[in-house]
């Protein structure tokens, strides 16, 4: 198990006394930055409750480390997790309801998917005209080998009943003031897919406390928020779970709506597989290069679907080429894309990446305004001058 | 895990440390009259930096403030709207976006805990 004595390496004396109880006090901040041990060089959103973003000089392998691994929290991270009493309850529509322990999960298959976990506010960044909510550029993404057991394995060991047609997601998070619980459900026909898991370890390791330890859902290819970390609790229910997180949170609408409108709950639809998408890692917006040779590289994906071509422009749009994809790659997983370019003359650039996968989903040039900034997938695009 | 035996002390040492350290730790919102309430109703749940980043409109302001209400954030009936202007004043739609923080090693740095 992780013990608060090693959650508590490297934090001073001072914050050790308080965060002993209060996890949440593991940072400290000045002028310089936030320490948060582990998550060193990350962009740091939000300290309390943490929202880290990978910055994009970490986009430069296709499993991301742990520590460049982005976390999102929707409130406080659970102050006490005890490997050895941790249990998850299987209920609702099922013939036995089951509490299992670490050890029973260790007993039954073993199984891992290497998946691309992306936020759906990924993005929101750079949505106009602005909404609330963490302001995310480019790294609310990254991609870990997830192991675990099947959740359809343990679904089946209760016996789940008929008319059960969705499975909730119940996690130990710590809910403040009265903000409703982190609960979400996801579809049956998703639940029982052989790559949804109960993910107990990421790029081997056991899961660290940021990702959910000790352990989480990992539903691939769909928006992060349906993985839910600290799981304690899953449910087998009739319908679609009926809470916050569910309606109003993390829904579309069903059809475009004007900037500045409100979410109509009654015309949308829960948000689950990811969008197409590529972002440029390097060169980095607004910089200055004093080579005309340049590597322009990135990562590109498309959630349940593979990537099937990235495209580069480098005079803002007129004519595009093709980026050569990285030879690694895995059915959930994203592919990391290089592009070698040697500028015609010194000068103003716009280099731009558009990414296209297997089912003809084509990037756009702009993405559609929702009200939360949910799915933004624009061509991404970086202004350069070049020097030399 | 810490035993149960030391509970007490620690818990006694958060109530000491912690409430100092937060706001010495975490930036500031703006001044203005409003500055004190806003904080002490905002950062009861989350830090200031949540705020500091968003540029919103004072219609979507209200809402989110409302949505706060609901949530549990304690606002006096008398300071709602004045509540609204600061943010909507302080955080409009056209501001320049709040730079990028880091996380940085601990000997970087700097603060009253070291």
């Amino acid at each position: 198990m992780i013990s608060r004595r090693d959650f508590l390496v490297g934090v001073p004396v001072g914050l050790a006394a308080a965060a002993a109880i209060h996890p949440l006090l593991t940072w400290a901040a000045d002028q310089q930055g936030v320490f948060v041990p582990g998550k060193e060089g990350m962009i740091v959103r939000s300290a309390r409750f943490f929202d880290l973003e990978m910055p994009p000089e970490f986009f430069d392998s296709w499993i991301t480390p742990v520590s460049h691994f982005f976390v999102r929290n929707h409130m406080h991270e659970p102050s006490t997790l005890d490997a050895s009493t941790w249990r998850l309850t299987i209920s609702g529509e099922v013939e036995k309801p089951q509490t299992l322990s670490l050890a029973d999960l260790s007993k039954m298959a073993s199984h891992s998917v290497t998946n691309t976990l992306e936020c759906a506010g990924n993005g929101r960044g750079f949505q106009q005209p602005r909404v609330p909510g963490v302001q995310w550029q480019k790294g609310a993404v990254g991609t870990a080998r997830f192991t675990g057991s099947r959740l359809r394995d343990v679904l089946d060991r209760a016996g789940a009943k008929a008319n059960g047609k969705h499975v909730m997601f119940h996690g130990l998070d710590e809910v403040p003031g009265k903000v409703p619980p982190f609960i979400r459900s996801i579809p049956i026909e998703k639940a029982i897919d052989g790559d949804t898991l109960i993910a107990t370890r990421m790029n081997g390791a056991v899961l660290s406390k940021h990702h959910g330890f000790p352990a989480r859902a990992l539903v691939p290819g769909w928006i992060g928020a349906a993985s839910c970390k600290w799981l304690s609790e899953i449910k087998v229910l009739e319908r679609e779970f009926d809470g916050n997180f569910m309606k109003p949170g993390y829904r579309m609408p069903n059809h475009p709506v004007k900037p500045g409108d409100a979410l109509n709950v009654d015309d949308s639809h829960p948000i689950t597989a990811l969008n197409v998408k590529s972002v440029i890692a390097a060169p980095v917006d607004g910089s200055t290069l004093k080579s005309r040779a340049l590597h322009v590289h990135g990562a590109a994906w498309g959630g349940e679907t593979e990537i099937t071509k990235v495209e580069i422009s480098t005079d803002a749009g007129a004519s595009w080429q093709p980026a050569q994809l990285g030879r690694e790659q895995s059915k959930y997983a994203w592919r990391l894309w290089s592009y070698l370019w040697k500028a015609p003359k010194a000068g103003e650039y716009t280099i731009m990446s558009r990414a296209t996968d297997s089912q003809g989903r084509v990037q756009p040039a702009t993405t559609e305004w929702n009200p939360s900034g949910y799915l933004y997938n624009a061509i991404d695009k970086v202004k350069v001058n070049v020097q030399a | 895990m810490f035993k149960p035996r030391f509970r007490v002390p620690i818990v006694a040492a958060m109530c000491v440390c912690s409430l100092p350290l937060l706001r010495a730790q975490s930036p500031e919102l703006p001044p203005g009259p409003m500055q004190q309430k806003v904080t002490t109703s905002c950062t009861e749940c989350h830090e200031p930096r949540i705020i500091l980043q968003q540029r919103l409109s004072k219609a979507a302001w209200t809402k989110e403030v409302d949505k706060m209400i609901k949530w549990g954030a304690v606002v006096d009936g008398a300071d709602h709207d004045a509540f609204i202007d600061y943010l909507s004043a302080n955080f409009p739609p056209g501001k320049p976006p709040e730079p990028a923080v880091r996380a940085v090693p601990r000997k970087k740095q700097t603060g009253s805990s070291q």
